[in-house]
């Protein structure tokens, strides 16, 4: 099994363990032992954690319209991404957008016109790149890099009248909402950490855009796949929040390893769903009066809402899905699936589905 | 409550008898069929699919030295069903006559938390774990030859060693930052 792999900067380990017991005595009310081994996630010594949050914040609906521009916001949702997490860049400035816009650009023509002896068509290949940032989404104080940079590939068609709109066909966004505070200060001085990529838009582009991105700022990519506990998360946060906006239906398919593969589609009415995830937090609910502590979701509450789906199906259709695993999650809310692209319909939970993602990518990252 | 007992019964001369569990019922064949290649002792393989065992055959089986638990990672159905299969094994198993295997531990559909939650029943349970890679024949030799040397020491075939002992040397041990919290 694959660790992350320590890198050289360490913080001092001394003021990380006692940083560390303070914060343990806050989780030891939503301590519970499951199955006879204790369900507390941790966090190794290194740079990165090997585990996502084991409580995490409910997800507020945001309006963050006010803050946002509200064009950057209509590309970002109804659109499906392709997530990669990128490791920290070098030397990235957000002032300098507009070389690295022309840059980017200029590479783009070069690569498509490798292997043309003489320029056929003037502007035929007419790629203009702009990145641009978006301000607003960044969720604390402490990291001041999670700003959104978004390139938008257009293309200018041959004979396009000159008023005609630029189709885009290509569109991409960097991010990093709620890093780890820890992770973001000790990295060394020059890098930005950007850790979420999602691009959409054809596969070529996407990988010309990487190559240059990898060239300019030293970086790797690798592909993010929401595992299957980040899923779990999607699906209980999204029915969270059923009494807001409405969900329409919570949608999982599953795929059962047997020959030949089987693939369910469950789909669930979205006021049962909420029936059994307020009856799975009702004991946690009543215990705490805080309102800070009724904010807060457990990774065993999850657990508990998976398994009396599962329980459910089993009742009807004599079919384990503890055999199989969960590929796809979708609402109204938006729909992830497992290799990795999200789509996100609803602008108002963005920066909760954004942290999560975000957590996913400085987990998978090797650095 | 059938109880599976370490002593009940009288060890044969020569003969290790070794019990593997599955849920899958996959790996379990592959592994009995390089077993029983074994020369210098005779290894009976005794296969099932939980515990606890039926109770017809009580009186013709013999003696189990050595319990292992297959479990595939890719299912939380195989790790739920080999928890549920502990209850039925006598306390006097757990002192070095029972061994954890898991496959598919490499794959990255794998969520973490599963890889640790079987650590941390190896652990609890002073056991060794082993990882094992179920595609190749390769794989099934090499997890034979570190099976076989538990099992001649667990069936008391190698002097000045006994099942106890080598458990405390090579049980599952938890990395110390398991328990901490994560991300804020």
């Amino acid at each position: 099994m694959e660790r992350p792999q320590n890198s050289v900067v360490r913080t001092p380990p001394n003021s990380t363990a006692v940083q560390r017991r303070s914060k343990s005595k806050s989780y030891r009310q939503s301590y519970r032992s499951c199955l006879g081994a204790a369900s507390r996630l941790g966090l190794t010594p290194g740079l990165t954690a090997r585990r996502l949050n084991s409580s995490r914040r409910a997800l507020k609906s945001h309006i963050i319209t006010e803050k946002v521009n509200p064009d950057h916001l209509a590309l970002l949702v109804k659109r499906e991404w392709r997530l990669s997490y990128i490791t920290p860049l070098h030397q990235f400035r957000h002032t300098q957008l507009k070389r690295y816009s022309r840059q980017l650009s200029a590479f783009i023509a070069a690569e498509k016109q490798q292997g043309v002896a003489m320029e056929v068509e003037g502007s035929q290949s007419g790629f203009r790149v702009s990145f641009s940032v978006v301000q607003g989404l960044a969720a604390t104080d402490d990291d001041a890099e999670t700003v959104l940079i978004q390139p938008q590939i257009f293309s200018r068609p041959v004979f396009a009248k000159q008023d005609e709109p630029q189709k885009s066909v290509w569109s991409g966004w960097l991010t990093c909402i709620n890093g780890n505070p820890e992770y973001l200060q000790s990295l060394p001085k020059g890098f930005t950490s950007l850790p979420l990529f999602g691009g959409s838009g054809a596969e070529v582009l996407t990988s010309l855009v990487k190559s240059w991105f990898q060239q300019t700022f030293d970086c790797c990519f690798g592909p993010l796949e929401i595992n299957h506990t980040s899923l779990q998360w999607l699906a209980a946060l999204w029915t969270n929040c059923h009494t807001e906006s409405n969900l329409q239906h919570l949608k999982m398919i599953w795929t059962l390893p047997v020959v030949p593969p089987l693939q369910i589609t469950y789909t669930v009415n979205p006021q049962d769903a909420w029936e059994l995830w307020m009856s799975v937090r009702k004991d946690r609910l009543e215990k705490t009066e805080d309102e800070e502590e009724a904010g807060s979701i457990d990774i065993e509450e999850v657990m508990r809402f998976v398994q009396g789906l599962k329980s459910h199906f089993y009742r009807h259709f004599r079919l384990d899905l503890s055999a199989g695993n969960l590929n796809q999650v979708s609402t109204a809310l938006g729909s992830a699936k497992f290799s990795g692209k999200i789509k996100i319909s609803n602008s108002r939970y963005m920066i909760t589905t954004l942290t999560l993602l975000t957590e996913c990518a400085l987990l998978k990252m090797p650095v | 409550m059938s109880l599976l007992k370490p002593f009940s019964k009288l060890p044969g001369l020569n003969t290790a008898n070794i019990l593997l569990v599955e849920n899958e019922e996959q790996f379990q064949q592959s592994l009995a069929d390089v077993l029983v290649e074994e020369t210098s002792v005779t290894v009976t393989v005794r296969l099932a699919k939980t515990l606890p065992l039926p109770m017809e055959n009580d009186e013709s089986r013999p003696r189990i030295d050595l319990v292992v638990f297959i479990m595939n990672l890719s299912s939380e159905l195989s790790f739920q069903s080999a928890e549920a299969s502990l209850k039925y094994l006598d306390p006097g198993y757990f002192l070095g006559k029972v061994c954890f295997m898991v496959t598919n531990a490499r794959n990255a559909s794998v969520p973490t938390e599963r890889l640790d939650a079987v650590r941390k029943l190896a652990a609890s349970l002073h056991c060794p774990l082993l990882f094992a890679e179920d595609q190749t024949p390769d794989g099934a030799t090499s997890a034979t030859e570190r099976l076989l040397t538990v099992l001649k020491v667990a069936a008391g075939l190698v002097p000045t060693t006994t099942a106890l002992y080598l458990s405390n040397l090579t049980r599952c041990t938890l990395p110390p930052d398991i328990e901490q919290p994560s991300f804020d």
